[in-house]
C-alpha cells in the first residue's frame, strides 16, 4: 500500500538520508585504492554471470543472480591480498535472525532467513558524528494517521521472545560483529521477486534486527541511547539493480516517539549494466543489438566494493 | 524400352554428371578424368572411410572454436555415461584405460624444492616454486647453520625470482575458523536425510577455499586474475575403441565406442594463463591398463543425449584454462559405508577415479576450447589440479593431458599417454570438540597451499 521504506522508518524509529554516507563516499573517490583496474574485471565478471556461465543459450535469473553476487564478492575478497585485515571476515549463508522490540505499545518482531550475512571481527566505526545524532532529536517521524502503522504486517501470537543474533551463532564466535547483509532477489518469475521499494524496506528491517540483537548482546536489554552506535550495512539486488544501505543504530529506546532516532543512508536503484544481450538481435540482416553487456556502470561496482571495504580501510 | 529411357536421360540441358562443360578446353598434360575415389553413400568400408575423411576435413576447416565443437558433437548416438563419483569396484583401472592415463603415486616434484622445510622461527614457510637455479644453488650449498639466515636474506633481497614467506599459522587459523563456523558456531537445522555433505562439509569447503585463495592472492598474481565458480558444470565427449553394433537397424556395423562425462565439481578456479607442464610432452612414466571386457561390465550404461563439451563457461571467457577443482564426495560414497561392506580397499579407488575422470574431462575440454581435437592432437600439455574430499579426508591430484587422440584410428600410432599424479586420502583434522579443532594436520594444509600457489614460471 505504502512506499515500504516510510513504514519501515516508523517501525524502526529511523531518519532517512538520501545517498551514501561521506565515509563510504570517501572510499569510492579514493584513487589510492586502484578501483579503476578492477573495472575491467568487473565487466568480465558481469559477462560471465549473464552470458557465459551455462551450456544453454542464456542463464536464468535463479542462476545468474547468485553467480553475479559470488563473482563480485570474489573480486572484493581478492583485495585482501592488498589489505590483509580484510581476511578477518567470514560469510555465513542461511542465517536465521530474530529480534523483538516494542514500538508505542505494539510488539514487533523480525524473524526469518536473512540471506547472506558477512561478519567481521571488528565493528564498523560510527558513520554519523555526535552532532548529527543529537540533531535527529528534532526530526519528527512521519505518521500515517489514520492508517495504523502496522498495516500489512502479519500478526502472530508470540510465545517466546527470541532475541539475539546469538541464536544464529553461539557464544565465543570470533567474527561477532555483523558487517553487511546481502539480499538476492533471484526468483525467475517477476511476481515472486520483491519490488525495489519493498526490497529496501526488507533490507532496513533486517539490518535493524541484526543491529538491535547485537546491541542487546553488548549492552543488555534495557532501552537506552547507545554510547557506541552500531552500524550494519545492507546490499540488495535482483541481478541488475542494486540497492545500497547503511544503517546506524543510535538508540534502543523504541517505545516513545521522541528522542534520538536511528539513521539510515539509502542509495537506491543503481543499475550495474543496461542490457545483457546473449544472442545478437538481427532484423532483416542488420544487427540491431550486438551480443554482450551494454551500458556498464562502474560506479555501482565501486560502491559495492566501498561498502565491502568500509570499516577496514 | 532401354533406348527410349536413354533418350529421356540424355536430354540436353539436364546434366547430372558434374565435370562436362562443353566447350571448355581440357588442361594440357593434366588428368583427363576425375579422380577415382570411393563413393560417399555406399554401404562399404571404403565409402565409410571417405565419409570419415570428409567429416574430418569439415571440422578442420571450421572457422571458430564454437563451430568446431558444434560439428564435433553433432551426431547423437547411444554413448556410455561415465560418472566420476562412482561406487563401481576398481573403477580407476577402467577409467585409466578409457582415457589412456598413467597413474603415478605421490605428487610431482616441483622445480628444485619438492617440500620446502618449515623455518624454525615463528613457523613461517617458504612457498615452493621454481626460482632461477642460480639463486637457489648458493642457498642450497651453504652450511645448514646459516642456511636459514641466507634464505631469509634471499627472500628479503627481493630478487626477481624471490618468493615471499607464507605464514602457515595464519592460514591454519583461517582454516580452523571456517571449520568451526560451519560445524560448531552457526546454528543450523538438522541435516536432511542423506544430505549430510550439504550441511557441514560443503559450506566448509567453500569457505576454506575462498578465504585461502583470497589471502594467497597477494603471493600468486594468477589467483588475483582468477575466476571462482560454485557448482559449475564440466562436460566432455570422446570416442575410444571400436565395437560392433549389437541390435537394431544398424546391426553389424563397426562403431566407435562413445563416452561422455558430465561432472559437477563443488568449486573450481579458472585462470587466464595456463599452468606450466610438469614433464615433457612425450614422457612415458608407466603403463596404461588394458581391459578386455566391454565397458558395460564395469557397470556403465548407454544413453543418447546432447554431446556437450564445456569447461565451466563458454569459449568467449578469457579465463579459459583450469587451475584447481574441488570435489565433494556424496553421502552414498562415505567411508563408513565401505567399511561396513568390508570393501576398505575401494575407499582410495573412489578418490582416484574421481580425480582421473574429472581432470581428464576438464583438461580435454580446455584443449578443445583451444581448437585441438582427436585428429588435431595437442601441441603443448594441459595441466590442471584437483582436490577430492569428503570433508575430513583430502586427496590431491595433478593431471597432465598429453594427448587427445583416443579414437580407434588415431590411438594406433599414438605413443603419448596422459599422466595423473595422485596421493592417498589424509585427514585434515581429527575431531571438532567444544569449539576446538583437535589434531589439525599441517601437511594437508601445506599441500593445499602449494596447489593454490601454482603458477606459470614467468609470473
Amino acid at each position: 500500500v505504502f512506499p515500504g521504506v516510510r513504514q519501515a522508518q516508523w517501525l524502526t524509529k529511523t531518519k532517512l538520508v538520501e545517498g551514501l554516507p561521506p565515509a563510504v563516499q570517501g572510499i569510492v573517490d579514493n584513487p589510492a585504492l586502484g578501483l579503476q583496474e578492477l573495472e575491467e574485471r568487473a565487466r568480465h565478471v558481469v559477462s560471465h554471470a549473464r552470458l557465459w556461465d551455462t551450456t544453454e543459450v542464456a542463464p536464468r535469473r535463479e542462476k545468474y543472480c547468485p553467480v553475479l553476487f559470488e563473482n563480485l564478492i570474489h573480486i572484493c575478497r581478492l583485495m585482501s591480498g592488498k589489505y590483509p585485515a580484510l581476511s578477518k571476515r567470514m560469510l555465513a549463508r542461511n542465517c536465521r535472525i530474530a529480534a523483538t522490540w516494542e514500538r508505542e505499545s505494539i510488539l514487533l518482531q523480525v524473524r526469518g532467513l536473512s540471506g547472506v550475512l558477512m561478519n567481521s571481527m571488528t565493528p564498523i566505526p560510527p558513520v554519523a558524528s555526535k552532532e548529527e545524532i543529537l540533531a535527529t532529536k528534532e526530526h519528527v517521524l512521519e505518521t500515517f494517521y489514520p492508517i495504523a502503522p502496522t498495516i500489512d504486517l502479519q500478526e502472530v501470537n508470540v510465545y517466546k521472545e527470541l532475541n539475539d543474533t546469538g541464536q544464529c551463532f553461539r557464544d565465543g564466535y570470533p567474527y561477532s560483529h555483523p558487517h553487511t547483509l546481502f539480499f538476492l532477489e533471484s526468483a525467475n518469475v517477476r511476481t515472486d521477486r520483491f519490488r525495489p521499494e519493498q526490497l529496501r524496506a526488507k533490507m532496513l528491517m533486517f539490518a535493524f534486527g541484526n543491529a538491535l540483537a547485537k546491541a542487546r548482546v553488548l549492552h543488555g536489554n534495557d532501552p537506552k541511547v547507545l554510547e557506541q552506535p552500531i552500524v550494519v550495512q545492507s546490499i540488495g539486488t535482483d541481478g541488475q539493480l542494486f540497492q545500497f544501505m547503511v544503517f546506524q543504530l543510535n538508540t534502543t529506546d523504541l517505545v516513545s516517539n521522541d528522542g534520538v532516532k536511528n539513521l539510515v543512508w539509502i542509495d537506491s536503484d543503481q543499475n550495474l549494466y543496461e542490457r545483457a544481450q546473449c544472442v545478437p538481435e538481427v532484423k532483416k540482416g542488420v544487427v540491431m543489438k550486438p551480443a554482450g553487456i551494454s551500458g556498464f556502470q562502474p560506479d555501482t561496482f565501486k560502491k559495492f566494493l566501498a561498502l565491502y571495504l568500509h570499516g577496514t580501510v | 524400352m532401354a533406348a527410349l529411357g536413354a533418350w529421356r536421360v540424355l536430354r540436353p540441358g539436364r546434366r547430372w554428371f558434374s565435370e562436362t562443360v562443353p566447350g571448355a578446353p581440357s588442361p594440357p598434360g593434366g588428368p583427363l578424368y576425375p579422380p577415382v575415389v570411393a563413393s560417399i553413400t555406399a554401404k562399404s568400408k571404403a565409402a565409410k572411410s571417405r565419409r570419415l575423411q570428409r567429416f574430418n576435413q569439415r571440422v578442420h576447416a571450421a572457422a571458430t572454436v564454437e563451430e568446431k565443437l558444434r560439428l564435433y558433437g553433432k551426431l547423437q548416438r547411444p554413448k556410455y555415461t561415465v560418472y566420476p563419483q562412482t561406487f563401481a569396484l576398481n573403477a580407476d583401472r577402467w577409467y585409466r584405460s578409457f582415457t589412456r592415463t598413467v597413474l603415478v603415486p605421490g605428487m610431482p616434484p616441483r622445480g628444485t624444492a619438492a617440500k620446502p622445510p618449515v623455518g624454525a622461527a615463528g613457523a613461517t614457510l617458504e612457498a615452493g616454486r621454481a626460482p632461477e637455479p642460480g639463486a637457489e644453488a648458493p642457498a642450497a650449498a651453504e652450511a645448514p647453520g646459516d642456511a636459514e639466515a641466507s634464505r631469509d636474506a634471499e627472500a628479503s633481497g627481493a630478487a626477481a625470482g624471490a618468493v615471499p614467506y607464507v605464514d602457515i599459522g595464519e592460514l591454519r587459523s583461517l582454516a580452523c575458523d571456517a571449520l568451526l563456523q560451519e560445524s560448531f558456531y552457526q546454528n543450523k537445522k538438522r541435516p536432511f536425510l542423506y544430505r549430510d555433505q550439504d550441511h557441514t562439509p560443503g559450506p566448509f569447503l567453500t569457505q576454506l577455499v575462498s578465504t585461502l585463495a583470497a589471502s594467497l592472492s597477494g603471493r600468486n598474481p594468477l589467483l588475483a586474475a582468477s575466476s571462482l565458480d560454485l557448482s559449475p558444470e564440466v562436460n566432455y565427449y570422446w570416442h575410444h575403441g571400436e565395437e560392433v553394433v549389437v541390435h537394431g537397424h544398424r546391426k553389424g556395423r563397426v562403431d566407435p565406442v562413445r563416452f561422455q562425462i558430465d561432472d559437477n565439481p563443488h568449486l573450481q578456479i579458472r585462470v587466464p594463463k595456463q599452468l606450466p607442464e610438469v614433464v615433457p610432452l612425450e614422457s612415458d612414466l608407466g603403463d596404461v591398463p588394458v581391459i578386455d571386457h566391454k565397458p558395460s561390465k564395469l557397470p556403465l550404461f548407454k544413453k543418447q543425449y546432447e554431446n556437450k563439451v564445456f569447461i565451466g563457461s563458454k569459449v568467449a571467457d578469457p579465463c579459459c584454462y583450469g587451475h584447481t577443482q574441488f570435489h565433494l564426495l556424496p553421502d552414498r560414497l562415505k567411508r563408513e559405508r565401505f567399511i561396513r561392506d568390508r570393501l576398505e580397499d575401494q575407499i582410495e579407488v573412489v578418490y582416484r577415479s574421481n580425480g582421473i575422470a574429472s581432470l581428464f574431462a576438464w583438461t580435454a575440454a580446455q584443449a578443445m576450447y583451444q581448437g585441438f581435437w582427436s585428429e588435431a592432437d595437442v601441441t603443448r600439455p594441459f595441466v590442471s589440479q584437483a582436490v577430492v574430499t569428503d570433508g575430513k579426508y583430502f586427496a590431491f591430484f595433478c593431471y597432465q593431458l598429453n594427448t587427445l587422440a583416443l579414437s580407434a584410428e588415431t590411438v594406433r600410432n599414438n605413443p603419448r599417454k596422459n599422466i595423473c599424479w595422485g596421493t592417498d586420502s589424509k585427514p585434515l583434522y581429527d575431531i571438532v570438540e567444544d569449539g576446538n579443532v583437535k589434531g589439525f594436520n599441517d601437511e594437508v594444509l601445506i599441500q593445499l597451499v602449494h596447489f593454490l600457489l601454482n603458477r606459470p614460471k614467468e609470473l
